[in-house]
């Protein structure tokens, strides 16, 4: 007959006369899991949003919760609470590039770029009748590659702003989602210059997040307002990290010249064509390229 | 080639001042008579160089693009490319802008030819005066629809459909012809009363 002994023997499974109650597991169990979770968060990769307040504010809790018998060795980078010895933690997430806004090989025989402005109608309605159809055709099939260039008109009110939370975005790798979403549901931010709630809609809230970093500094307010620099077409002073990208785009747009959005200007291997503005219907636009192809 | 279109782009350009100065010409005359002798070769002249206008056109539209040579498949190339100007207008559906982007430029090419020619003067210059009254009435459309697009003349520099590209198509393009077209139906008009004067003289004399 089994009967409750004190002491370690309680605890050992299989012992003569030890009765395992669940209660009496209970701890071993608890140090258990926090030893294991212990040794996963001093294993894992850093996380990629992981700024380092973030970062440090994991370390005193786990140290302060671990068992000095089980979780030492896993504990030792955060317990000691030096900033230092947090390596992979404690740098953040490797620094993102240039927003990539483009879709297809930039290897494919030709080549276009897109001047256009988020809450302009035209552009509008080249994305949607147009461009999807040559993204999923030719684009998809490296023929075409496709850029997008920004080029925000002052008369649009919120036009600059879309332009920022876009290359926002890109900078995460969530372009085309939100390119699609800001297109799909113009009418509505352009309204009342509420962008974010759809940049949130085609993201993970995750990704929001970062997009929502990126765009420190950057005034993304509901009012939509634009930078002082951008009415007196002067460049920003950096105040807004993706301004700078927008502003480049400008100074291509500027050279071509774009006069109205959208310009599209078409490179056959290395032949800049005449730039062209306006819509083009996707059956007209495909038998261009086909010409260009036959060559 | 090159040169030959440059040639009639120059012509096409200023032609319209050759043109207006001789209508200001045979305005000035007086006599009836000394008005016709004046009149015919302007009305040569003015075959010509409205005639260039088309040509000039014509030659805009189907160029090879900078890094293409002649050929079919730059000709085919050009003409597409001018499908998508045509399109941009918005005016046809997408079949009805390929069409006439396939049709305009050889449309262009012979009615050119023709007033070069000279045969039925009447009748070219007329189909040429049309033919710029449309060109203008899509620009106008084009202007009034907020549509900021590349007027797709061919001749000149890119100009953006408005009123500066009417103007200037008005001036250029569509005053010269115009003017070829009231010269040319004024002076087959003279000539036909002239001689039916001739005619009745020389028959009341011979009957005498």
């Amino acid at each position: 007959m089994a009967h409750k002994t004190g002491g370690v023997d309680a605890y050992l499974p299989g012992a003569q006369g030890s009765t395992l109650s669940a209660w009496a597991a209970l701890p071993f169990f608890v140090i258990l899991a926090l030893g294991m979770a212990t040794v996963s968060c001093s294993k894992a990769a850093p996380a990629p949003s992981s700024a380092q307040p973030a970062t440090t504010g994991q370390a005193p809790a786990s140290s302060s919760s671990a068992s000095p018998a089980k979780s030492a060795t896993a504990a030792k980078p955060p317990t000691s609470g030096a900033k230092t010895t947090v390596k992979p933690a404690a740098k953040p997430a490797a620094p993102l590039g240039a927003p990539v806004k483009t879709y297809g090989s930039s290897n494919a025989p030709i080549t276009m770029e897109v001047f256009s402005d988020y809450e302009c109608p035209s552009c509008r309605n080249l994305y949607e009748n147009t461009l999807r159809s040559l993204i999923n055709d030719y684009v998809a099939a490296g023929k075409v590659y496709l850029i997008h260039r920004d080029y925000p008109l002052p008369m649009h009110k919120y036009g600059y702003e879309a332009a920022r939370w876009l290359n926002a975005s890109a900078r995460v790798g969530k372009f085309a989602d939100v390119e699609s979403a800001l297109y799909d549901n113009q009418n509505s931010w352009a309204a009342d210059g509420n962008i974010g709630k759809y940049v949130l809609a085609a993201m993970s809230p995750a990704e929001f997040k970062r997009v929502e970093t990126i765009m420190h500094g950057c005034g993304a307010d509901s009012a939509g307002t634009k930078p002082a620099s951008f009415a007196l077409g002067q460049s920003a002073g950096a105040a807004c990290s993706v301004d700078s990208y927008i502003e480049a785009d400008r100074v291509l747009g500027n050279k071509v010249p774009v006069q109205a959005t959208p310009t599209y200007v078409i490179t056959y291997k290395g032949n800049r064509l005449p730039a062209g503005s306006g819509f083009v219907s996707w059956p007209i636009l495909k038998q261009f390229f086909d010409s260009l192809l036959s060559q | 080639m090159t040169l030959l279109g440059s040639v009639l782009e120059w012509l096409a350009w200023w032609g319209y001042c050759f043109v207006v100065a001789g209508a200001i010409a045979v305005v000035l005359v007086r006599n009836p008579e000394m008005r016709l002798k004046v009149l015919r070769p302007l009305l040569v002249l003015g075959g010509v160089l409205v005639g260039s206008i088309f040509l000039a056109a014509a030659y805009g539209k189907l160029k090879p693009f900078p890094g293409f040579s002649w050929g079919w498949t730059s000709l085919r190339i050009s003409i597409t490319y001018f499908a998508m100007q045509v399109g941009s207008y918005e005016i046809l559906p997408p079949a009805a802008s390929n069409f006439v982007a396939h049709v305009l430029p050889f449309f262009e090419l012979a009615l050119g030819l023709w007033l070069v020619s000279g045969i039925a003067r009447r009748y070219s210059s007329l189909l040429a005066s049309l033919a710029f009254f449309c060109f203008m009435s899509a620009i106008t459309y084009a202007w009034l629809g907020g549509k900021k697009i590349n007027c797709g003349c061919g001749i000149g520099p890119d100009e953006q459909a408005g009123p500066g590209a009417l103007l200037r198509d008005g001036k250029r393009f569509f005053l010269p012809s115009l003017l070829m077209m009231i010269g040319s139906f004024y002076y087959t008009r003279r000539k036909r009363a002239s001689s039916v004067v001739v005619e009745t003289i020389g028959s009341a004399a011979h009957a005498d």
